[in-house]
């Protein structure tokens, strides 16, 4: 269970958290312009990338307030969070952070260990 | 025979008594029930997974893969470790897994068997017929295999307390305290965490280290100890147990707070501790590892630090003339031990050469004339439920001994598991022949043994360079021993076997008998990867974790792969480290305490009135009031909806989720969450609206009533109120943050009781003789406020049952007084209560949808031809863009229609396919056209019939056609003929009357 820091309350368990997706994907101001296309992207569409994620976050069980983290999903550590309003954090912002394939250990899975 | 160590400290010598399988013996306070077995000279303890083998006790702590036991005394406690349980007077304990007794097992034919059990065995037998898993196989196999008998009756007996520290120090043993006594006094928070009741670890166990400071090691435990606890920033936990170590440095440890003495059941007898550090450091040491050979699970064949351990720590010497076998320096420790005690071991037996082995144990059994095989192995042992003769081989020639125990020494693994769960690197270090920890994944410190350091000469440098980062003051530690400092080992895993029989097995893992021969067989078959082996063989999937075999294991299948260790790689280590019952976890969140019960204002008449419960959610709602004792539900349901429609009832809705909108723009905000039109609605009126996903599909359901642009009221269904609210609250926060709204949830404030009929009205009166309640004073969909006694009221028109209806709102405290009232007035006019299946089946037959038994996440309105319901001028709502995307508007979606019968004796069941065929072939070959599915099925007593409403492709096209409706247990299908669902006043004239 990870910590999560709430950018209003502070540090919390996870458990007080529930996690909402993909940020920064800020729904059509003119839903009916769309084509059929562009709109089931929007809708049913998302990012699941290996390694840095911007995503959304709300502290359910606690302040009710929504925010968004940036998280590397091979390490599941929490970068960096920011408010609603505040600019996407840049991604050359975190290239210095921790690398891990996907935090196994080299030889903490024998098949790893012999698919290398 | 056993003896006793009269030195031992640790034990008291005061005597109890303890039941084994029926058998009362004497015991020691302090004792685990192994040394307490042993004692008593008891070597059999129970009978082995698979095969039905004696086993016996072969290890002295966590890591026991056999003497697995149940002890009746507390509530009958299943598969509890004989080497860590402490024994009080009068516990009761009796073996495992055998019948009729431990000694004569009729299991064991399992043995003779043998051979066709094998690797993959239950794979490949129990394939076949259809059927004969479910009602034969896996009944027959549950039988004979397995271990202990779940208790029958679960009690709460946990409690959880929560941590959170600058430093864990796990294991108190010689680098955990030492490691401790660099935090003594500083600023740092440090949780010590020890498995045992004592602190010391090796330090109690062998007597490798003679002196520490120029103090005796019981001093210098002694010493620390106490500096530890003057100093007020470190707190020691005994008899606790590390289990889970998971990520952000969250540690879970389980305490047993009744290690040694009889539970109380009034008391809490486990605590599981949760604690989040900065920094972790693992300092809880090495687990000894066996050896394979012929017969290595014989009960007498032990490891040979367990056996010092017994006596060191226990008092008890097993046995006084046992045979070492070792590959390692390590084995003279026990021998020097025994030796002291007058003991003379049968013979030792090295499989390194003569030249490596340290001159102190070559001395040692010349001067002792100890028969001294080197460069020799262990070629397996015989006897019957015991250790009888041992068989060594030197070279070409073979010798057979007489004794009935065997120490066996196959060297020391790194207890790597918890810096594994904790995801770091271990590597393969060839001095040690094992894995150690490599690279750290978290803020994780390893020490001494656990770090792959056998040495303990250099600990002291370890301990002072690793914990640098902390900045604290040097510890000193001038170690004196009584064993040479180089750790010395010669690889060995698997001893030749004289003959190849099909009887005759050498075990890789004692918990769930697997042998060599099984590992050897998965790889021929092709399971060469070690995670696919694992899984085939089941080897060490015990709840041991083969935690003294699975190094072994993994050593074998390299040799046999021709592959490097470090090549095949280990299996996961994955928590718990030792087994964590579930009552551990579960703590207080058990029975009542689970989940919270809501009750409503009304509860107790309910209670009072034979009201059967149903659970909505949290919510508690009556399903139905039972009129007599007699009464089935059936009946019950029956009785309500036909006395409903001919006079009236009333159903305690408060459970009905209620969230309060209000705000500049609650308008807007409104416009765009709901399907509906709501900027044309007059004040205080209500409506019926839905809300959609940006799917289209159908999320919730609710009326909502406008008292003005900037005041509504919104109800939900039961269940989906948090959701409800959660979603609107997401919107306004991160989609429109411009939106002047603020949400409140109302749902209890408010008692809300829906009363319905053609008699409503009359009884609406009597209770309310100020009102005027004439359709054109009070039309359906409007609401007003009263003044009702001390308090104020909201009563709106509306139903759900398609007849005359009003729902009451009221604040809770005086929701009870006004219910009872509505029935003293209502008593004349036969008013009755009813539940929430009545509701169900009125709506029914009006052809009103569910949120989740109608729609289920795929529908949208269009779908239940609730055109009417979407504000198609307005420019944007949640989900509108969808409803005309190619898929939502296809011609042929599932669309709500009514179902009756056309012989009306005919039941429709909820849940049942509509098809083409009126019968079921016996056989299907081909798939059968499905054209949809029966959302809702019901007897109406007020048609006299079975209705159904049903989802079917294409529905609005095929009314008055004839299909047919599936039947449980029936290949005749059930002919239907598609109709309009409201069945009951398609004009509304009730409603509107």
């Amino acid at each position: 269970m990870i910590l999560i820091k709430c950018p209003y309350c502070g540090q919390r368990d996870q458990s007080e958290f529930a996690n909402g997706g993909e940020a920064h994907v800020i729904r059509p101001k003119n839903p009916e312009s769309l084509s059929d296309k562009d709109w089931g992207e929007y809708v049913f569409y998302r990012n699941n990338p290996k390694g840095i994620f911007y995503e959304r976050w709300v502290h359910s069980h606690g302040c009710k307030k929504w925010f968004n983290a940036v998280r590397n999903t091979s390490t599941d550590q929490i970068l960096k969070v920011y408010k609603v309003n505040e600019k996407r954090p840049d991604l050359s912002d975190f290239e210095n952070t921790l690398k891990s394939p996907s935090g196994e250990p080299l030889v903490g899975s024998g098949n790893f260990a012999v698919k290398k | 025979m056993s003896a006793i160590n009269n030195k031992c400290e640790y034990i008291s010598k005061k005597q109890i008594k303890i039941i084994f399988d029926g058998k009362t013996y004497e015991a020691y306070e302090g004792d685990t029930i192994a040394s307490a077995l042993l004692r008593n000279n008891i070597r059999l303890v129970g009978r082995s997974f698979k095969y039905h083998r004696p086993r016996g006790i072969y290890t002295c702590g966590i890591e026991e893969p056999n003497a697995l036991v149940q002890i009746i005394s507390e509530h009958n406690e299943p598969n509890t470790r004989a080497t860590i349980k402490r024994v009080y007077d009068g516990m009761e304990i009796t073996s495992q897994n055998r019948w009729p007794s431990l000694r004569y097992d009729l299991g064991a034919i399992n043995n003779i068997l043998s051979p066709i059990f094998s690797a993959g065995f239950y794979y490949k037998t129990f394939m076949g017929p259809k059927g004969f898993w479910k009602n034969l196989y896996e009944p027959l196999i549950r039988r004979s295999a397995g271990l202990g008998k779940p208790p029958k009756n679960f009690r709460s007996k946990s409690t959880h307390q929560y941590h959170n520290t600058d430093v864990v120090i796990i294991g108190a043993g010689l680098s955990g305290l030492a490691a401790a006594k660099k935090f003594i006094n500083t600023k740092y928070k440090v949780l010590l965490i020890e498995q045992d009741s004592y602190l010391g670890g090796v330090l109690k166990n062998s007597n490798k280290v003679k002196t520490i400071n120029d103090l005796t090691p019981q001093e210098w435990i002694n010493e620390t100890e106490e500096l530890i606890l003057n100093s007020k920033n470190i707190n020691i936990l005994k008899n606790t147990l590390v289990t889970t170590y998971n990520f952000t440095n969250h540690l879970i440890a389980l305490e047993d707070k009744f290690a040694g003495k009889k539970i109380d059941l009034n008391k809490s007898e486990l605590t599981l501790h949760k604690i989040r550090t900065s920094n972790t450091i693992i300092a809880n040491g090495h687990i000894e590892r066996f050896i394979s050979f012929r017969n290595n699970d014989l009960p007498g064949v032990m490891l040979a630090s367990s056996f010092e351990k017994y006596i060191h720590r226990y008092g008890v010497v097993p046995e006084k003339e046992p045979v070492i076998f070792t590959n390692n320096s390590s084995s003279l420790s026990l021998l020097k031990t025994l030796i002291s005690l007058g003991c003379k071991p049968k013979a030792y037996v090295d499989s390194r050469k003569k030249d490596n082995i340290e001159t102190e144990i070559k001395k040692i059994l010349k001067d002792k004339e100890i028969q001294f095989f080197s460069d020799a192995e262990i070629e397996g042992c015989d006897g019957n439920k015991k250790v009888e003769t041992i068989t060594i081989r030197q070279g070409k020639s073979f010798t057979k001994l007489k004794s009935s125990m065997l120490c066996v020494s196959g060297g020391y693994n790194p207890d790597i598991h918890l810096f594994t769960q904790s995801k770091g690197l271990v590597k393969w270090d060839k001095n040690i022949l094992s894995f150690k920890p490599d690279t750290p994944f978290q803020k994780t410190i390893t020490l001494g043994s656990t770090s792959g350091n056998y040495s303990f000469k250099k600990l002291c440098d370890e301990i002072n360079e690793k914990l640098s980062i902390f900045k604290t003051k040097k510890v000193s530690l001038d170690i004196n021993l009584n064993v040479p400092n180089k750790f010395s080992i010669k690889e060995l895993w698997e001893t030749k076997k004289k003959s190849n029989s099909n009887w005759s097995k050498s075990f890789i893992d004692l918990h769930n008998d697997v042998t060599t021969k099984d590992l050897k067989q998965a790889i021929t078959e092709g399971f060469d990867r070690i995670e696919h082996l694992k899984r085939y063989t089941t080897n060490s999937m015990g709840t041991d974790q083969g935690k003294i075999s699975s190094i072994n294991s993994l050593a074998i299948v390299s040799k046999m792969l021709k592959k490097e260790i470090s090549e095949v790689g280990t299996t996961t280590y994955r928590p718990p480290y030792a087994p964590l019952s579930f009552a551990a976890i579960a703590g207080r969140s058990t029975y009542e305490f689970y989940d919270p019960e809501r009750k409503t204002s009304i509860h107790s008449w309910h209670l009072k009135n034979n009201a059967v419960f149903e659970d909505v959610g949290q919510w508690k709602r009556p399903w139905y009031f039972k009129a007599s004792e007699n009464e089935t539900m059936h009946q019950a349901v029956q009785r309500e909806s036909k006395m409903l429609r001919e006079n009236a009832g009333i159903l305690d809705g408060s459970t009905l989720g209620k969230i309060e909108i209000k705000g500049r723009d609650a308008l807007e905000f409104m416009n765009l969450m709901y399907t509906n039109a709501f900027s044309k609605m007059k004040p205080m009126t209500s409506r019926y609206a839905m809300m959609l996903g940006e799917d289209g599909m159908i999320k919730d359901d609710g009326i909502i009533c406008k008292i003005s642009d900037q005041h509504f009221i919104a109800t939900t269904t039961s269940s989906g109120a948090p959701k409800v609210l959660a979603d609107m609250e997401e919107y306004l926060q991160t989609e429109w943050p411009h939106l002047q709204v603020y949400l409140n949830s109302i749902t209890e404030q408010f008692s809300t009781f829906n009363i319905s009929g053609p008699k409503t009205r009359e009884i609406m009166m009597k209770v309310f003789p100020d009102i005027d309640f004439s359709n054109d004073a009070f039309p359906f969909m409007t609401f007003k406020n009263f003044d009702y006694k001390e308090t104020k009221i909201r009563i709106m028109r509306a139903s759900f049952t398609g007849e005359l209806g009003y729902e009451i709102y009221i604040p809770p405290k005086f929701g009870l007084e006004l219910w009872e009232e509505i029935f003293s007035c209502g008593k004349e006019f036969n008013l009755i209560p009813y539940g929430t299946e009545t509701m169900h089946l009125l709506r029914a037959e009006k052809g009103y949808i569910v949120i989740g038994q109608e729609t289920d996440g795929t529908v949208t309105p269009i779908d239940l031809n609730y055109n009417w319901m979407i504000g198609k001028n307005k420019k944007d709502f949640i989900g509108k863009r969808s409803l005309s995307r190619p898929d939502t508007s296809r011609e042929d979606r599932k669309q709500l229609v009514g179902l009756s019968p056309i012989n009306k004796k005919d039941i429709i069941e909820e849940g049942q396919h509509i098809v083409e065929l009126n019968e079921l072939p016996k056989k299907i070959i081909n798939p059968i056209k499905y054209l949809g599915h029966v959302s809702s099925g019901y007897h109406s007593p007020n048609l006299n019939h079975s209705i159904g409403l049903a989802m079917i492709r294409g529905g609005k096209n095929l009314l008055g056609q004839k299909f047919f409706v599936t039947a449980t247990g029936k290949t005749k299908n059930i002919p239907v003929e598609i109709v309009n669902p409201v069945f009951i006043d398609p004009e509304n004239k009730r409603l509107t009357s």
